[in-house]
């Protein structure tokens, strides 16, 4: 998985995140199996079969936890990771295509796992990256599941391997960190201490190596010029200076990049999702064609389509997609009742809906399917149409408006570092940074307050940045407003300015509730004086939003539920007891943490809904 | 890798973010350049995003301080480690394997760290 590369807060941040087994699960029995239901409900893929046509020739087996398919030479068999969420592993499984039978070829311990499996050329063995005792590692073993695994090279940092080379002398793998990324091709056949070849190095990120049948080319795919790109390199292992690369794909590459087995063609996944074969001359300089579109993957989950859950064949007419649920949604705005008042627009890939102040347009982050890029929007909610306020490459997520509806802000990753933006809510002019964090460090805006002079932002410690000065973003300095060893999140500001309403598991750490406690805008280092007020009773999931006039609360629960408390802010905070609105058929895409949904009268709520109707055309 | 925890998993998991990691720990450490200190642990901040411990670790015949990063206390809690186990340690001999900072300094993030009582805390696999 490439968490690695940036904390998954920053890059994937309100997406749906690349599913890990190693991610901390509630201790208590009753949670822990609940969340482990959710997850499976809403994370697990069906193996799927393509021809070149795009058309579906099969599943295999039911849906589970599946991730990085690969084909066997003779592609009756699929090697594949599966987590186990209980044990908090991941391990490799062999599954034989015709009768979906798996073995578990690796068992690891908890909390270890293995990953990025590639097979011999014979389909005899099969290849792959695990971490054991603390250190990585590359490993084979018999893809009958018999025997001992076998370490052929250990390396202190994360690595992934994408491939075994067709003469079997060479495995290649990539490892990348924020110093920049490197491909590597590890000889398997060398006398003595096996030692990598670095193919090439850059401070851009490199990936999914993989050499031509003939070891002449070592394909990957590389962002070096602004936009995930396929590339072709000369493979020597001799060289002293890697070659110039030269690029394959037109219109974007994000990975899966396979050779064919006789060399003469070779496949990727474009930046759209659309899966693209390109023909591959002979002769003592291999020339590549013009990338043609073989198929696209079924409109309503190509936004969650990547290198890690498709492969093609070795013989380039079989295609494996790990396919999730649908992943389109509907934005929908419910009354206080739990009655649908209206759709807005088309369904399209939206997270994270936020109604502006006069409840009139939404925030949303929005995927685009055409160039896989997530950019903030706002969308008019009785037209549904929608104006984009960035366009751009980097990834934008946690959008929230300014106190007057005339701005929204947003977070944004720019090399290697989190920004907090704003720009105006009609999309004019140009983005202006307010703050910037530490390096690769993610965060989640959840606030603005309501005299425009705080945003905050949560990293399980809730971060205040004044901002009501005249200092440019790069001199602005956070502030801990709550830093504990318990975690806390989405603050949120009264209307009054006087409170910070949030989420934490101070009292259970398998539980998140909802507290208030005194915000001073004087001294914001820290909450004021006095206890903090529970306001949730049975656990929270975030959601936390005041009504306008401070008088009521919402919050949503662990069970999809939508509650309202009634509160008061004069002279101090008292909470009422939390009523039920309506409940929603959960568990629901996003992130409930930096939702901030309700109309200002608290009559209106916005969700973004999953549904399965055609997408929105841009 | 990063990851979290608990009372959040459903935000960590099954719908978004997934780690309060703090910076990416690659861009300010080397995973490769492991370095074992044996010392004095002096003190402790047991709070999010990151717990950071400090040794005066015994280089040679020299006392060096070393400040250390963990992940947050909550990966701590889910592997039966509290806040009191590392607290009673204090001005104890233990022993820390660290990922070296990138600037050279003497600061590392924490792999495993052996505490007085025989106790192991691994930080894999988020400081792997």
């Amino acid at each position: 998985m490439s968490a690695k590369l940036l904390s998954s807060l920053t890059v994937a941040a309100l997406l749906l995140a690349p599913l890990s087994s190693q991610a901390q699960l509630p201790r208590d029995p009753v949670e822990r199996a609940r969340i482990i239901s959710q997850i499976m409900e809403t994370q697990s893929r069906q193996l799927t079969l393509f021809d070149r046509q795009g058309q579906t020739v099969g599943v295999v087996g039911p849906r589970d936890l599946y991730n990085q398919p690969v084909f066997s030479p003779d592609a009756k068999r699929m090697a594949v990771i599966k987590p186990d969420l209980d044990k908090e592993t991941n391990d490799l499984w062999i599954i034989d295509v015709a009768t979906a039978k798996g073995i578990q070829i690796t068992s690891s311990k908890s909390r270890e796992g293995a990953n990025s499996p590639a097979w011999s050329p014979d389909g005899s063995q099969v290849a792959y990256v695990a971490l054991r005792d603390g250190y990585f590692g590359l490993y084979r073993k018999a893809s009958s599941g018999q025997g001992t695994e076998e370490l052929l090279f250990k390396n202190s940092a994360p690595m992934t391997l994408t491939d075994w080379s067709q003469d079997g002398g060479h495995l290649t793998y990539f490892s990348t960190d924020l110093s920049g990324g490197g491909l590597y091709a590890l000889p398997l056949n060398a006398q003595g201490e096996r030692k990598p070849i670095e193919v090439l190095h850059s401070k851009s990120q490199l990936q999914g190596p993989r050499l031509s049948p003939d070891n002449r080319f070592m394909t990957f795919t590389s962002n070096e010029a602004g936009r995930f790109d396929v590339y072709a390199i000369r493979f020597d292992p001799a060289a002293t200076t890697p070659a110039t690369p030269v690029q394959i794909s037109d219109q974007g590459g994000t990975g899966m990049v396979f050779w064919r087995r006789d060399g003469k063609e070779l496949y990727y996944l474009a930046a759209d999702r659309a899966i693209m074969a390109v023909e591959v001359g002979s002769g003592s300089t291999a020339t590549f064609g013009k990338p043609t579109l073989l198929f696209r993957p079924p409109a309503d989950i190509v936004a969650a389509i990547g290198p890690g859950n498709a492969s093609v064949s070795r013989d380039g007419e079989r295609f494996v997609i790990a396919v999730p649920r649908p992943q389109l949604r509907q934005l929908t705005i419910y009354d206080r009742q739990g009655k649908v008042v209206s759709t807005v627009g088309q369904p399209g890939f939206y997270n994270q809906p936020n109604l502006s102040p006069d409840g009139t347009r939404a925030v949303v982050m929005r995927n685009d399917p055409q160039s896989g890029d997530v950019d903030i929007w706002t969308i008019d909610l009785a037209s549904g149409k929608g104006t984009p306020i960035t366009d751009d490459v980097f990834p934008q997520n946690a959008p929230i408006w300014s106190p007057d509806g005339k701005q929204v802000a947003y977070v944004s990753t720019k090399d290697g570092f989190s920004g907090i933006y704003r720009k105006a809510a009609d999309g004019t002019g140009e983005p202006e940074l307010l703050f910037q964090y530490t390096p690769g460090a993610g965060m989640v805006l959840t606030d603005w307050s309501p005299d425009g002079k705080f945003l905050t932002f949560f990293t399980g410690v809730i971060v205040v940045v004044p901002i009501g000065d005249n200092k440019k973003g790069l001199e602005r300095k956070e502030i801990d407003w709550l830093r504990e060893d318990y975690d806390a999140g989405q603050g949120r500001f009264s209307p009054d300015n006087r409170y910070l309403a949030y989420l934490s598991n101070e009292e259970n750490v398998d539980r998140g509730e909802v507290y208030v406690r005194p915000f001073d805008a004087s001294r914001p280092e820290a909450p004021g004086p006095g206890d903090a007020v529970r306001v949730s009773l049975d656990g929270s999931i975030g959601m936390i939003t005041w009504r306008q006039d401070g008088k009521e609360l919402y919050f949503m629960t662990r069970n999809w539920e939508v509650m309202a408390v009634e509160v008061t802010t004069t002279p101090t905070f008292k909470a009422g007891e939390p009523r039920l609105l309506f409940s929603l058929p959960g568990p629901l895409p996003g992130n409930p943490m930096q939702w901030k949904n309700v109309s200002k009268d608290g009559d209106r709520f916005i969700f973004a809904m999953p549904t399965t109707t055609a997408p929105a055309a841009r | 890798m990063n990851h979290r925890t608990t009372v959040f998993a459903l935000a960590a998991l099954l719908l978004a973010a997934s780690a309060w990691a703090h910076h990416n720990m690659s861009a300010l450490f080397d995973f490769k350049d492991r370095v074992t200190l044996t010392g004095t642990l002096t003190k402790m901040d047991w709070r999010n995003p990151h717990i950071s411990v400090y040794v005066d670790a015994k280089i040679g015949d020299k006392v060096q301080p070393w400040s250390i990063e963990g992940p947050a206390p909550n990966f701590f809690r889910a592997r039966d480690i509290s806040k009191v186990d590392v607290e009673q340690a204090i001005g104890k001999i233990v022993t820390a394997e660290v990922s070296r900072a990138r600037d050279g300094s003497n600061a590392g993030l924490l792999r495993t760290l052996n505490l007085p009582d025989g106790k192991v805390v691994s930080a894999c696999p988020q400081n792997c």
